[in-house]
C-alpha cells in the first residue's frame, strides 16, 4: 500500500508539470494508445471472468450478470 | 388635431419599434448564425456497426460439476452486433446484443447417468425422464466423459442499451444504460449510470460508474441431489427405483445420503453493486496512464448449485460398475460415478477490491507499448495480479500485428479444497478449481486490417476495420484453452 501511494504522488507531480495541447495529441490519438480495453478484448475478459477468481478493475465486468463469479 | 399628432407619435414609435425589434432579430439572428457556423465536431460522425465472434475450447481435469474431477471440455461460440446511433452532435445510442451458446462435458454431468434415452433431451429437465426409463442393469457414468444430457449445452443471451451524452465542449459526458440476459438456469437485470469530467485541456479525465444487477437463478441441481429431495429420501422410489447403490467396496447399499440437514437454494436471487473510479492522466506527447478502482459488493447466492462436493469424513458410495471404483479418479474409468455428498455453499456475500493500472508509450510511428497491472483482494481470501503487455506493430498503413502476453495467479479462496478434501463440519465449501490456488500464462497474437477511406462496401455498410485475435492460456494446475476472435467494424451510408 505504500509503495502504491508512492506511486500515486510520483504521478500526480509529474502530470501537474505538463499540458499537452490539442495539436500535440497526434500520436496519443493513435486508436493503439487508447487506454481501453478494445471491443475485440471483450470476450478473452469474458472468458476470463469465468475462469478466474479476480475481476474488474479493467474496464469490464466485476461481477454479475451470469453465473460466473 | 390634437389625437392625430397622438396617432402620428403612436405611428412613428411604433415604427421605431418594428424597426428596432427587426434590428434586434436581425442581430441574434445573425449572432445565432455566427454560433451555428462554430465548428463542433460531433461526437460520432456515422453509425457504427460492428459485428464480433469469437470462439473458446478448453479442456482440464478438474471439473466443479463432478466435485474436482472430471473433464472440463467446453467449446463457446459468441456471435454478436454492436450498433452505436449518432442521436446528434452530441448524443449516441449503443445497442450491443449477443449470444453465447455453449457445449460442456462438465455441464453435461449435472446427469452422468447416460442411460438409454433418458438423458437426451432438449431443453427437457433430465431427471424427469430418467425416473421413467430407469433400468438398474444399464445405469453408469463416469466424470470422464460427457453425458448426452439436455445440460451439456446451452445459450446465454444478452441486450444491453447505452445513451451517452457530451456537453458542447466535450469536458463531460455521462451515460446511462440498461441490460438483460438469461440463460436457462440464470436470470439478469443490470442498471447503470457513469460522469466522465475533463480537465486541464483534456490532459486529465476523472469518470465514476455505477452499475446494479439483480441477478436471479433458477437452480439446477446434480441429479441425484435432486431425486434424494423428491422421493424424500427413499431409494426405492424415483430415480433411484432399481437402481443398485454400491459403498467404497462395490456392494450394494442403501445407506447413501446427502449431508445431514441438506437442503436445495431458498434465496434464489444474487445482486451486485458495482462502482468505478477511474483517472486517467496524459504524461506528455507520447504517454498516458489509467488507474482504476471497482468497489464490488455481492449478496445473495454466490455459489453455484451444479457443482458437486465430496466430504473426506463422510463415506463414499457409487452408481455404475463395482469393479471401477478403485479407478473412479483415473481417466481409464468408464462406468461408474460417485454420489455427491452436497453442493457447494459459500457466503451470501462477497466483497471485492481490485485496482488497475494502465500505461501506454507511444515509442515511434511503428511500435507502441501497451501495459496494465491489477491487484486484486477480496473478503474470501483471494489475492491475485495481473500484469500484461501488448506491442502493437504495424506493418504497413493499413495492417498491425499484435503480440501480446498476460500473466496471471491467485490464492485459493478460504473455502476451496480439492475432491475429498473438504470437511463436512465446516459451513462453507467448494471444489471449483477457479477459486483454487494456480497461475497462469497467456500468450496472444493478433492482426489488424484498417482503411480510414472505407472503400470496400457490404450493402449501405463501408468496412471501416477488421480485428483478429488468437490466445493460448494455460494454467498450471492442467486446464489449457484456445481463444479465437474476429471483428468487423462498418460505417453506415
Amino acid at each position: 500500500m505504500k509503495n502504491i501511494v508512492i506511486i500515486l504522488y510520483i504521478l500526480v507531480i509529474f502530470s501537474s508539470c505538463t499540458t499537452v495541447k490539442e495539436y500535440e495529441k497526434v500520436n496519443l490519438n493513435d486508436p493503439d494508445m487508447v487506454l481501453a480495453q478494445k471491443k475485440i478484448d471483450r470476450f478473452e475478459t469474458n472468458f476470463q471472468v469465468y475462469r478466474e477468481a479476480a475481476a474488474g478493475a479493467n474496464g469490464g465486468k466485476s461481477g454479475g450478470g451470469c453465473g460466473c463469479n | 388635431m390634437e389625437a392625430n399628432l397622438v396617432e402620428v407619435v403612436d405611428a412613428i414609435s411604433m415604427k421605431k419599434i418594428i424597426i428596432i425589434c427587426a434590428l434586434l432579430i436581425g442581430y441574434f439572428g445573425h449572432a445565432q448564425d455566427g454560433t451555428n457556423l462554430e465548428y463542433k465536431k460531433r461526437v460520432l460522425e456515422q453509425t457504427e456497426v460492428d459485428f464480433l465472434t469469437s470462439y473458446y475450447s478448453q479442456d482440464g481435469d478438474n471439473a466443479a460439476v463432478t466435485g474436482g474431477i472430471g473433464t472440463e471440455e467446453l467449446t463457446d461460440f459468441t456471435p454478436t452486433v454492436i450498433i452505436s446511433v449518432p442521436l446528434n452532435d452530441n448524443d449516441v445510442l449503443t445497442i450491443d446484443a449477443g449470444i453465447s451458446a455453449y457445449t460442456s462435458a462438465s455441464s453435461s454431468n449435472l446427469n452422468p447417468f447416460d442411460i438409454s434415452g433418458a438423458s437426451n433431451g432438449e431443453g427437457e429437465d433430465d431427471e424427469d425422464e430418467v425416473e421413467e426409463d430407469n433400468n438398474s442393469s444399464n445405469v453408469s457414468g463416469t466424470p470422464w466423459a460427457a453425458s448426452s444430457g439436455a445440460s451439456k449445452q446451452d445459450t446465454w443471451a444478452s441486450i444491453t442499451a447505452d445513451y451517452s451524452h457530451s456537453s458542447d465542449d466535450r469536458n463531460l459526458i455521462w451515460n446511462a444504460n440498461l441490460s438483460f440476459a438469461a440463460e436457462y438456469d440464470y436470470t439478469s437485470f443490470g442498471i447503470g449510470a457513469g460522469m466522465a469530467k475533463l480537465f486541464n485541456e483534456k490532459n486529465t479525465e476523472l469518470s465514476a460508474h455505477a452499475k446494479v444487477y439483480i441477478d436471479f437463478w433458477n437452480p439446477r441441481y446434480p441429479t441425484e441431489l435432486d431425486s434424494y429431495v423428491e422421493v424424500n429420501g427413499n431409494l426405492n422410489d424415483g430415480f433411484f427405483e432399481g437402481v443398485d447403490i454400491l459403498d467404497q467396496d462395490g456392494n450394494i447399499s442403501l445407506d447413501w445420503q446427502p449431508i445431514s440437514g441438506f437442503s436445495l437454494i431458498k434465496d434464489k436471487g444474487r445482486n451486485t453493486y458495482a462502482l468505478t473510479l477511474a483517472w486517467s492522466q496524459i504524461l506528455n506527447k507520447n504517454s498516458q496512464f489509467s488507474l482504476f478502482v471497482d468497489i464490488v459488493q455481492q449478496q445473495g447466492w454466490l455459489g453455484n448449485p451444479m457443482q458437486r462436493v465430496y466430504f473426506s469424513d463422510i463415506d463414499n458410495y457409487f452408481i455404475g460398475n463395482a469393479s471401477s471404483i478403485p479407478i473412479y479418479t483415473s481417466k481409464e474409468n468408464k462406468d461408474v460415478f460417485q454420489l455427491a455428498d452436497d453442493f457447494e455453499r459459500l457466503p451470501d456475500t462477497r466483497f471485492k477490491y481490485p485496482f488497475g493500472f494502465r500505461f501506454n508509450y507511444y515509442l515511434n510511428e511503428k511500435t507502441s507499448l501497451r501495459t496494465y497491472y491489477r491487484f486484486y483482494n477480496d473478503d474470501w481470501g483471494i489475492i491475485s495480479h495481473t500484469a500484461s503487455v501488448e506491442i502493437p506493430f504495424k506493418i504497413s498503413s493499413k495492417f498491425t500485428l499484435y503480440p501480446s502476453y498476460r500473466y496471471y495467479n491467485q490464492t485459493e479462496a478460504n473455502y476451496f479444497a480439492p475432491y475429498e478434501e473438504n470437511l463436512s463440519t465446516d459451513s462453507y465449501y467448494t471444489s471449483d478449481y477457479d477459486l483454487s490456488k494456480f497461475n497462469a500464462n497467456q500468450y496472444g497474437i493478433g492482426l489488424s486490417y484498417t482503411d480510414i477511406f472505407t472503400n470496400a462496401h457490404v450493402w449501405k455498410l463501408r468496412l471501416k476495420n477488421i480485428d483478429f485475435r488468437y490466445n493460448y492460456y494455460k494454467r498450471n494446475t492442467g486446464l489449457s484453452a484456445n481463444y479465437f476472435a474476429v471483428a468487423f467494424k462498418f460505417i453506415l451510408d
